[in-house]
């Protein structure tokens, strides 16, 4: 067993999961998705991509590529939340929940990629 | 071209994966830390707000955490914090602070990483290298014969790549005055992956010149360079004739060997004083001229030092037929010999080995000070005597003008020089080998023709290709009873009677070279033709290579219309003249 190994899977699987637990609900209901499940998906993103940095093999690469993208959405859907709230003063409309989850939710799909990129590799690996 | 690539994007990637994998630990702790202190703010309950505690929002919490942890601090926002909160931004702005300083000094610590400096040094190379246009040469060894040669091909407007292994060597490139930058890389020239990224695959690559002061090192770059690149020509400086010879069955490499082109040097100045003034004027050495050249005496000569160069230079005299002494601190095989004096060279050991009778002296030891201080003995000993000195570093230059040593000769300057006519101008090289051979006569006339073409300006060498359009116009010039001919070809567009002043030196016609051409040759398309002359000259020279027009009047004497109108006259005028003759 390998400790970097360990800590590598359980990053890239947490993240998945708090994501997924982020747009589970129904779409459009700001009470079904807290802010704070955002916060810790953005933040244990943010720890998966940290933890892929400098791995040189390929699939490392490709990774990398997909925690990125994951990174991107979700923060774009913070922003998308932090300018309803905040700075237009519209509020917590239905409509911006709506897109708020769609933008998490294709975060999902990039982390079920990593995932699913991470049990082929262990798979080929036969150890 | 490929593989040159290949050797690009793995710099690359080295690069971008230190960065990479200096930079995780410093990133993931950045991000716990934001993370937990983003969550205390929020969960921690601020003022209460009609009777109920508040609480940050995220965006919020953001905010302050972003101005705190870089020590701005706007204070407290959006409402005054609850005492909890400010316990709590306490602990944030003290453990941020610690993890912001920790991840900006891995950062300059990754900035000073030797590793890290190398890599980017070797990426920065390559990619000078291949941004290079024009032809180029791979240099090996940035020493004093090394910057002479950079100098030397710089001039003749080729582009140097250079592989040092002493970065103090490689700084000092970057500071010469170069018309253009010379890229250079501080490693060891004797690993292959160096070579390649010095241009070695690519296409306008013209040759591989290695002068490091190892000589295994410059064996084994000659080898690697004929199996990586068999085309580029290799000149590779050794000093021992096993190796010579194993090298020189690779058939691209060239050896020169310093000792041997020293003592040859040297012998010439001797024995052909004149074809040495030659040589030293055309590659444009300070203070020589053709009407005086040196002229060593003849008789006893004293050689001080009998190490590598000594021996050599020994060899070389005797079979010159001069009478020689030795003086030498080393008991050898020879010492037994006539003439070997043993002991340091100074007042004594001079007297004893005829410092009166003698006519000449060599100062050829491998040390400077010993060099000056044996010319300055000996000139106290005989006023009389012709000074020729070896001086091994190009810094002492100033020492050796101020004592006044008759000739000077630095073995890396006289290395240089020849491995520049090596790589630069081939022909030079088998001239200069031919006057050496030629009668004594030939080479005064030589002499003579090149004082009155160039006198005291500077002497300028270039070669000339007869194109294809030239030879074309043979074949008109035949129908008129006239010929492609070289005297016709040097005579001064003002006035042809007179003749440009140059000379020219060698005509090479596909594999076959013949020395100092007569003005009478007839020229084929393809002739190679090295000129040396005056700046003017080599101007008036490619103006009637490049105009038909004033080539016509050179040739035939008289000027052709050159309008559709005024040529239709001409011919028409010339008929009516003919008509009336008959």
């Amino acid at each position: 067993m390998n400790l970097e190994k360990v800590i590598f899977g359980f990053f890239i699987v947490l993240a998945l999961t708090l994501n997924f637990g982020f747009v589970y609900g129904e779409i459009d209901q700001p009470h079904h998705h807290p802010a704070l499940e955002l916060f810790a998906a953005i933040v244990v993103n943010m720890m998966a991509t940290g933890v892929k940095l400098g791995d040189r093999s390929q699939v490392g690469a490709v990774l990398l590529a997909t925690s990125l993208v994951a990174d991107l959405q979700l923060i774009a859907a913070a922003l998308v939340w932090t300018m309803a709230v905040h700075v237009t003063q519209t509020g917590m409309q239905p409509s911006v929940m709506a897109s708020i989850v769609s933008l998490a939710a294709g975060a999902v799909l990039a982390n079920i990629v990593s995932v699913v990129m991470l049990v082929m590799d262990t798979m080929m690996l036969r150890r | 071209m490929k593989r040159t690539n290949a050797i690009w994007s793995t710099d690359l990637e080295r690069v971008t994966s230190i960065v990479l994998r200096y930079m995780r630990t410093p990133i993931l702790l950045l991000i716990v830390i934001s993370a937990v202190t983003i969550l205390g703010m929020v969960m921690i309950p601020g003022q209460p707000v009609n009777g109920e505690p508040s609480h940050m929002s995220f965006f919020h919490a953001l905010y302050f955490l972003t101005y705190t942890a870089t020590t701005t601090g706007f204070g407290e926002i959006p409402i005054e914090f609850s005492d909890a909160q400010r316990l709590w931004a306490m602990f944030s702005l003290f453990i941020s602070v610690v993890a912001w300083v920790y991840a900006i000094g891995s950062i300059f610590g990754l900035i000073q990483n030797p590793f890290f400096q190398r890599a980017l040094a070797q990426r920065r190379f390559s990619l000078d290298v291949s941004r290079i246009k024009g032809s180029f040469y791979v240099l090996c060894g940035f020493g004093d014969t090394g910057s002479l040669l950079t100098r030397g091909l710089s001039d003749a407007g080729y582009t140097v790549t250079v592989i040092d292994n002493d970065p103090v060597r490689i700084e000092a490139l970057s500071l010469r005055d170069y018309p253009v930058t010379m890229p250079g890389l501080c490693a060891d020239a004797g690993v292959p992956r160096r070579l390649i990224a010095a241009g070695l695959e690519m296409p306008n690559c013209r040759g591989v010149v290695a002068v490091t002061g190892d000589e295994g090192i410059n064996r084994k770059i000659a080898v690697m360079a004929h199996l990586i690149n068999p085309k580029v020509c290799t000149v590779c400086r050794s000093t021992s004739p096993v190796e010579e010879e194993f090298l020189a069955s690779l058939g691209t490499v060239t050896v020169v060997d310093p000792f041997d082109t020293f003592s040859h040097q040297l012998s010439l100045a001797l024995h052909r004083p004149s074809v040495h003034t030659l040589g030293q004027w055309l590659v444009g050495a300070r203070g020589v001229t053709l009407d005086a050249p040196l002229r060593p005496p003849i008789g006893i000569w004293i050689v001080c030092g009998f190490g590598r160069m000594g021996r050599s230079l020994h060899l070389s005299m005797k079979a010159c037929g001069v009478p020689t002494k030795v003086i030498d601190p080393r008991v050898q095989g020879e010492s037994t010999a006539e003439g070997y004096v043993v002991g340091h060279a100074n007042a004594r050991t001079l007297r004893e080995a005829g410092v009166e009778r003698a006519v000449g002296i060599v100062a050829a030891t491998n040390s400077d000070s010993n060099n000056l201080g044996i010319l300055l003995t000996a000139r106290a000993l005989n006023p009389r005597l012709f000074l020729l000195a070896r001086q091994n570093r190009h810094d002492d230059e100033v020492a050796f003008q101020s004592i006044g040593a008759d000739l000077v000769m630095q073995p890396s300057l006289v290395t240089a020089r020849r491995m520049l006519f090596l790589l630069v101008s081939p022909m030079i090289h088998a001239f200069l080998e031919f006057l050496q051979e030629a009668r004594v006569s030939l080479v005064v006339d030589t002499l003579r023709r090149l004082n009155e073409a160039v006198g005291d300006e500077r002497p300028e060498l270039w070669t000339e290709i007869i194109s294809a359009e030239l030879g074309q116009e043979r074949a008109a010039l035949k129908a008129k009873g006239f010929d492609l001919i070289l005297g016709d070809l040097l005579r001064d567009t003002r006035d042809r009677e007179q003749s440009v002043a140059c000379v020219a030196l060698v005509l090479k016609r596909w594999k076959q070279t013949s020395f100092l051409p007569k003005g009478s040759e007839v020229l084929q398309q393809g002739d190679q033709i090295l000129f040396c002359g005056t700046v003017r000259a080599r101007r008036q020279i490619t103006v009637t290579l490049n105009d038909p027009y004033i080539r016509e009047y050179l040739i035939t004497g008289t000027e052709e219309a050159r309008g559709l109108l005024a040529k239709w006259l001409l011919e028409s005028w010339r008929r009516r003249q003919r008509m009336a003759v008959s």
